[in-house]
């Protein structure tokens, strides 16, 4: 027994021991390394693929007159894409009127005022798992609830307030963290000269979050520009040119992401094509500004806590 | 503060503040009580039109073909507790019990909508007996009451002071927020509910024949199209992304990162469309050019595009939890004698596990739930997935047919809807639970 326990023992024999001075070449390594590199390139390639494609094909159409004229289906009608441009900011400017309130109020009486218990834990929960459903899912609840419920109809109206729901909780969630983000001590520091909740959570903290704040709505901005299913049956397809800045909310209108989507469905002649990437190149360019801006104004947010 | 409350001349300004509010709100009580009177909403069937006062939603109705229809019992629970809510405001403003005056005074102001939305589901009723055009007008006295209403639930609280108010107000834009939460899952539940129990779970489930015409729902093909679809991005999109990940968490110089970095940032940000797009234009045609027995709208299409959509949301998720991991775990792998990719792959790599999984996940909802690139590149044929052959998941079932659809058959689309939001809801949280798991590990560490 122990004679084997020893020869159990005894170290197995090792290849010669490699100088400290040659490094040793690892194949495995090696490929690996390539690997990511090349998946690194990959995703890079796919994206300025797509921008430089779409970017060449669309640019050349894209004309003053093409963003300034009316859309007719009609045969040689025109086929401008300025009531799309149109009803894509009315969407925008309307939801954001909507969500940014409530969104803000809510992110602060969360943060700043409820006790953070089992309730606001839970909220938070739900608010992150809704972040998540696909804005189909909106476009269905939106279209029984505004368009029949509450008998807006199919109309720009019943898009804003299905878009409001579908973003609300991404706008929430990252004010939240925004407003968490913002040091207990410059509250305290208030509280200790005096000021009131109130002025406390006004003049301090929302300032100091702002930034934060700022990237949200933009980002919020950025997926209303290219939201599209959820539009689809809430706010319709029309594509009238709007006759009354007021009564055009009541009006059912496309944007532009929609515009795409059904011209690109509809298109038989090249000349239809060329509409559809035009109105590609307009949205990757509006995507692509608003995207800056966010990545601004982080960085801005993040110098700000650094300092 | 406390030092203001008690100074005399500082209490007395407040108190004749506090009368003024609670003056006002009664004036405003007084005033949205008189649109009762006023006619609220008008029904055009065909050719007569039908006027309700708020106070005749009670006891009017109207004579469609003999039989007399009135708006629902909802409509009318709110036409009684309208009055009733705003009188009790009333009473309480004047009995200093502001809170609670103002909650009646939120309430009372909600009875106008419930009126409202009740008397929109009426609409189907007509169309069923055979009225084709039907009109529903509301008239000015539903803004003015809400109106009225809601500024005296704030001019109530104001009487209270302005922290007070400022606190209600948060409040009630917090529940306003929650409870569109809570509405919308209450909603799918009940609104997939119907068409369920109708068809049938096994039979809708299970089913291989989707032909609503013939009343054959099944949406078993859609499912398992849907999770191939699926299955394929996250296999071509999560080796793409998390290398992509780990090469800009580990091994990218700076400068380099930087442009990789906002590169995936707008791969993030560009819209679906143009994704759906793009696939058309490209991809389509690309595999109708190496495999001409195929359409190119196909399984392979719908695959190519989901794994390129799901790679932002894996590499900035996975990017997040690689470099949560500490860098003293990397050292001490170095020191033992490891290379570096032998610590990415058999230390941080593991480390970061959790987080890596919940971008997985995330990436599995985004796949699962896209629908307009999907549309445009999936040919949209119901039957078992085939790489080459032309499928429909789950999303575009409902896009497709959304538009024509009426009775049983939209119903049916939104039990579809049902099966997504839950598929989702599975996929969401078992994200926000392992996502959490992941950071509370590396805040013990």
């Amino acid at each position: 027994m122990e004679r084997n326990n020893i020869a159990v023992l005894e170290p197995p024999r090792t290849p010669a021991p490699v100088s400290l001075y040659h490094k040793q070449r690892r194949l495995g390594d090696g490929i690996l390394t390539a690997l990511i590199y090349l998946s690194a390139a990959v995703t890079v390639l796919v994206l300025v693929g797509l921008i430089a494609y779409i970017l060449i094909q669309g640019v050349p159409h894209i004309s003053f007159e093409f963003l300034s004229t009316g859309y007719s289906a009609l045969e040689g009608g025109q086929r401008g894409i300025l009531p799309m441009i149109i009803n894509t900011l009315y969407i925008v400017v309307i939801t954001l009127l909507i969500v940014t309130p409530i969104g803000i109020c809510s992110a602060i009486y969360l943060t700043q005022y409820a006790r953070q218990g089992k309730l606001v834990r839970s909220i938070r929960f739900a608010t992150e798992v809704l972040s998540g459903v696909p804005s189909i899912i909106f476009g269905l609840f939106g279209y029984t609830v505004f368009c029949v419920m509450f008998g807006f109809g199919t109309s720009l109206l019943a898009g804003c307030l299905t878009m409001t729901i579908c973003i609300l909780p991404t706008i929430v969630r990252t004010t939240e963290e925004s407003l968490l983000a913002v040091p207990e001590s410059y509250k305290e520091g208030a509280l200790a000269l005096g000021a009131g909740k109130l002025r406390v959570v006004m003049g301090i903290v929302v300032p100091c979050a702002m930034p934060g704040i700022l990237t949200a709505v933009i980002l919020g901005m950025g997926r209303l520009v290219g939201e599209s299913a959820a539009l689809l049956f809430t706010s319709g397809m029309a594509y009238d040119m709007p006759n009354g800045l007021l009564s055009h909310i009541m009006d059912s209108g496309r944007t532009l992401t929609l515009h795409l989507y059904q011209t690109a469905k509809q298109a038989v002649d090249p000349d239809a094509f060329q509409i559809a990437y035009a109105t590609a190149s307009v949205l990757l360019i509006l995507v692509f500004i608003l995207n800056r801006l966010a990545g601004l104004l982080s960085r801005v947010f993040r110098k700000d806590q650094t300092a | 503060m406390d030092a203001q409350m008690n100074n005399p001349l500082a209490q007395r300004k407040r108190r004749r503040k506090s009368l003024v509010m609670t003056v006002l709100a009664l004036v405003l009580t007084a005033a949205a009580l008189s649109c009762l009177l006023m006619p609220f909403v008008t029904f055009t069937l065909n050719k007569t039109s039908y006027t309700f006062q708020l106070w005749q939603v009670l006891t009017g109705y109207m004579n469609v073909r003999d039989t007399l229809i009135s708006l629902p019992l909802t409509a009318k629970a709110g036409t009684v507790l309208l009055p009733l809510l705003a009188l009790a405001g009333g009473v309480l403003t004047l009995l200093k019990k502001h809170t609670a005056s103002a909650v009646c005074y939120a309430l009372s102001a909600l009875c106008p909508l419930v009126v409202m939305m009740a008397a929109n589901t009426l609409s189907p009723q007509f169309i069923d007996a055979g009225i084709s055009t039907v009109s529903v007008a509301y008239h000015t006295g539903l803004l003015v009451m809400l109106a009225a209403l809601l500024l005296a639930a704030v001019l109530a609280m104001w009487a209270k002071g302005g922290e007070k108010l400022a606190e209600s107000i948060f409040l009630v834009f917090a529940c306003l927020s929650v409870g569109s939460v809570v509405i919308i899952t209450v909603y799918m539940i009940a609104a997939g509910a119907p068409a369920l129990s109708e068809i049938g779970l096994g039979n809708f489930l299970f089913g291989t024949e989707w032909v609503p015409s013939d009343g054959k729902y099944g949406i078993a093909y859609m499912i398992l199209s849907s999770i191939v679809g699926m299955l394929g991005a996250i296999l071509i999109g999560v080796p793409i992304g998390l290398l992509t990940a780990v090469f800009l968490a580990e091994l990218a110089p700076r400068r380099l990162a930087g442009i990789v970095r906002p590169a995936v940032e707008l791969l993030a940000g560009i819209p679906s469309v143009i994704y759906g797009f793009f696939g058309m234009m490209i991809i389509v045609p690309a595999i109708r050019r190496v495999f001409p027995s195929s359409f190119g709208d196909s399984l392979l299409a719908m695959v190519l595009i989901l794994a390129i959509m799901v790679l932002p949301t894996i590499i900035s998720v996975s990017e997040t939890a690689l470099r949560a991991v500490p860098g003293a775990y990397r050292e001490a792998s170095l020191a033992l004698g490891n290379t570096r990719v032998g610590t990415i792959f058999g230390v941080t790599v593991p480390a970061a596990k959790s987080g890596i999984l919940a971008g997985v996940i995330l990436g599995v909802g985004r796949a699962i739930g896209e629908t307009m690139a999907v549309v445009m590149v999936c040919g949209n044929v119901v039957q078992f997935p085939q790489l080459l052959n032309s499928v429909r998941p789950l999303t575009s079932g409902v896009v497709l047919e959304m538009s024509y659809s009426y009775g049983l058959h939209r119903q049916a689309l939104f039990s579809i809807g049902l099966i997504l939001f839950i598929f989702i809801m599975i996929v969401n949280i078992a994200f926000t639970i392992i996502s959490r798991r992941g950071v509370q590990i590396s805040g013990k560490e």
